[in-house]
């Protein structure tokens, strides 16, 4: 009889998860506009995208940004939760300010950014080209577009991880973490021998889900840069929206949900993986 | 009792969402209208201008503007898709027309063309551009043009005169590169399609609008040496440094506004551009001034855009009641009584304007501009915008194209092979738009 609690979960995933998964497995085996009746066009749709060099660069910029996302914030996040932990003073201020950014909306950061800083116009980096110090808009450059935009997103999320690993190291033992101190252990040992080693599963959860979340990463580049300019910033999630609404081409753009989702897939039996070996200890 | 009187109520509660249907059975019927994105004070000019006097007017109907913001298309296409939506269905172009008209999602308003004589009243080239399959769908809601403003008051300064041709028009772009200015005030940073004004201006005025009509019906392909060349010309314009450091940094509006400021002297733009004259002109004791692209082979080219369409939802309960509301918008007092507070949206393809009568506060530049492409069209002289008549992939590969050969990572030749892939392909599955015959 308990088992009936199940039902209004299984309803809501079945739905909502696991209807419009299955209509994207099949959209991408079809020629469909998003308004008239679909027709089976078999391989069609991978064929013109593994076609399309706009597809490897996206591909690239999405595997380029994954490992500046694995590093930068994680390394950021890190440094700054082990400060909080070790300098216990102002740590509460500290937090606020480094998970501001992560609760203020996507679009006002972005615009911000856009406005505030990038803009020759009205922005810092206008104003210090006038004061005789030019600094080029990196969203407008093909070579440091995608490097702009992950700039904002950086901004935007390694406070989200500081909180996390700060609230991991908190969970460690303080006698580990004042022994080491009686045995003069410094900053990089202790981070090294004590600090690392204890909070290593939320680490490894969190670089899991760093790469979950790269390929999936769409909203700072679709408002900064739309992809541009020249594809230089386009990634596989702005490449599957152009498909969509703008090209009409729904099938394709399933097409290259599905190759999002390859990744989140790899990134998805990781984590079950991890969560299965936790469970067991 | 009780029990009576508790099963009384739920079916009186339950009965409840469908008393207004109950009620509009009596006497109104409704009439949905679903809008894109309008500022309040375009909300509040919607509603005393159309739907406070169309329902006064109509005391059988009730029409209701729904605002869905910018994400219009798509929440329409899921809806018609579902076989729901509004009554009256506006489109982003006559592209999405007919792919919604081939689905069999909209009504074909021959009938009330003819019984409501909009084929009289209506510039015969938008009924034909509005027609799929030989029949009528759609009814364009705006038109627009391509052209240079300018501001006349740096010209005026300087000695310079608005270019004719387009060699004119590289002298003077040169000579305002020697004085440090930007020729050509244009951005894209908020508005990545604005690429497109720059390719459809030049597929116009260099390669000539007989020979994008031959490219756009497939009588020549988009790689043919007069396409060539006027990609190449953009290209030079881009090299030679005519749009400024900051094309992909600067929003449109900011590029417009440094004409104003005399920052540039130039903006290619189109006649919605109209609206930020008096935001930025006036504060800058500038005037601004506007002529038609300046053409390789003579007089300026007006490239001719539809910037939304008006159908009728084939599964509309109301047919006749979203009839007249098109019908109430396609008159010179809705005309006159629209454009004088908001210009560019409403610029209805009426045949006649000798009767429409614009309040005073708006730009006798703005009226002469219309009065001009209306005149032009009516004489069939003139071009396409690339974002009317080109399919909707075709359309989406030009405008990021051409920054990769602005960017030097792809040849105009490459750029237009894949175009003319493209094309080829959307042409072959049905989905150029109608293309009128030229006069």
């Amino acid at each position: 009889m308990h088992r009936l609690y199940l039902v209004p979960t299984l309803i809501i995933n079945f739905v909502i998860v696991l209807v419009p998964a299955l209509l994207t497995v099949v959209l991408a085996f079809c020629n469909w506009d998003g308004i008239s009746t679909p027709t089976f066009s078999g391989l069609d749709n991978f064929r013109a995208l593994f076609a399309d060099g706009v597809f490897w660069s996206a591909l690239t910029n999405n595997i380029i940004w994954t490992c500046i996302f694995l590093v930068v914030p994680i390394a950021m996040g890190l440094l700054a939760a082990s400060m909080l932990l070790l300098v216990r003073r102002g740590s509460n201020f500290f937090q606020v300010v480094y998970f501001l950014p992560v609760v203020i909306a996507t679009v006002i950061t972005a615009r911000v950014w856009q406005g505030m800083i990038y803009s020759p116009v009205t922005g810092l980096f206008g104003l210090l080209s006038r004061m005789g110090l030019p600094l080029a808009n990196p969203l407008a450059q093909p070579s440091t577009a995608l490097f702009g935009v992950a700039t904002v997103d950086l901004w935007h999320w390694w406070g989200f991880l500081c909180v996390i690993f700060f609230a991991a190291l908190r969970q460690v033992p303080q006698e580990h973490i004042e022994a080491a101190r009686i045995e003069g252990a410094n900053y990089g040992q202790m981070m090294r021998y004590v600090l690392l080693p204890a909070i290593r599963p939320t680490i490894m959860l969190m670089m899991i889900m760093t790469v979950i979340w790269s390929f999936l990463a769409f909203d700072f580049v679709y408002i900064l840069t739309q992809g541009g300019p020249a594809f230089s910033s386009e990634v596989l999630s702005t490449l599957a929206y152009r498909h969509a609404f703008y090209d009409l081409n729904v099938g394709q753009a399933a097409a290259a949900a599905l190759v999002i989702s390859l990744f989140g897939l790899v990134g998805t039996f990781f984590y079950v993986r991890l969560q299965t070996q936790e469970g067991e200890q | 009792m009780q029990r009576r009187t508790l099963l009384k109520t739920g079916l009186g509660l339950a009965a409840l969402p469908l008393l207004p249907r109950l009620a509009f059975a009596d006497d109104k019927k409704p009439v949905g209208f679903w809008y894109e994105s309008a500022s309040p004070e375009n909300q509040d000019e919607l509603k005393t201008l159309l739907v406070d006097p169309f329902n006064a007017a109509h005391p059988q109907d009730d029409l209701s503007i729904d605002f869905r913001g910018s994400d219009l298309d798509k929440q329409l296409r899921i809806a018609m898709l579902s076989g729901s939506g509004p009554d009256v269905v506006f489109t982003a172009g006559p592209s999405y027309v007919a792919s919604m008209a081939e689905a069999g999602q909209l009504l074909p308003l021959d009938d009330y063309a003819a019984k409501l004589g909009w084929n009289d009243r209506l510039l015969p080239l938008f009924m034909e551009l509005g027609k799929y399959d030989g029949k009528l769908y759609a009814l364009a809601k705006t038109y627009e043009t391509l052209g240079l403003f300018y501001n006349k008051t740096l010209f005026d300064k300087n000695g310079w005169k608005a270019p004719t041709t387009i060699a004119e028009l590289e002298a003077l772009a040169d000579e305002m590169k020697g004085k440090g200015l930007v020729p050509f005030g244009s951005g894209n940073a908020d508005w990545r399609p604005a690429n497109e004004h720059h390719v459809s201006i030049v597929l116009n005025s260099v390669a000539g609008p007989e020979n994008v009509y031959k490219a756009l019906t497939g009588a020549i392909p988009w790689t043919d040496p007069s396409i060539l060349a006027a990609i190449d010309k953009l290209d030079e314009w881009w090299q030679k440094g005519y749009f400024g450091p900051n094309y992909f940094s600067l929003t449109l509006e900011q590029a417009f506004a440094q004409v104003a400021t005399g920052q540039a002297g130039m903006a290619p733009s189109g006649t919605w551009s109209f609206t930020n004259i008096p935001t930025y002109f006036p504060t800058n004791n500038a005037e601004a001034a506007f002529v038609g692209f300046p053409s390789t082979n003579g007089p300026p080219v007006y490239a001719l855009g539809i910037g939304s369409t008006l159908s009728i939802n084939a599964k509309s309960e109301n047919a006749d009641g979203a009839a007249a509301v098109l019908d109430y918008m396609f008159s010179d007092k809705f005309y006159s009584a629209m454009n004088s507070v908001w210009q560019g949206e409403w610029n209805l393809p009426l045949k006649d304007l000798s009767a429409v009568k614009l309040s005073d506060k708006v730009l006798p530049l703005y009226t002469e501009a219309m009065k001009n492409l209306s005149a032009a069209v009516g004489a069939g002289q003139y071009g396409y915008t690339t974002w009317t008549f080109l399919p909707p992939a075709t359309d989406t590969y030009l405008v990021s194209g051409m920054e990769e050969v602005w960017l030097k990572k792809l040849t105009s030749k490459d750029y237009l092979k894949k175009l003319d892939d493209t094309f080829k392909q959307e042409k072959d599955a049905g989905k150029v738009p109608a293309i009128p015959k030229r006069a």
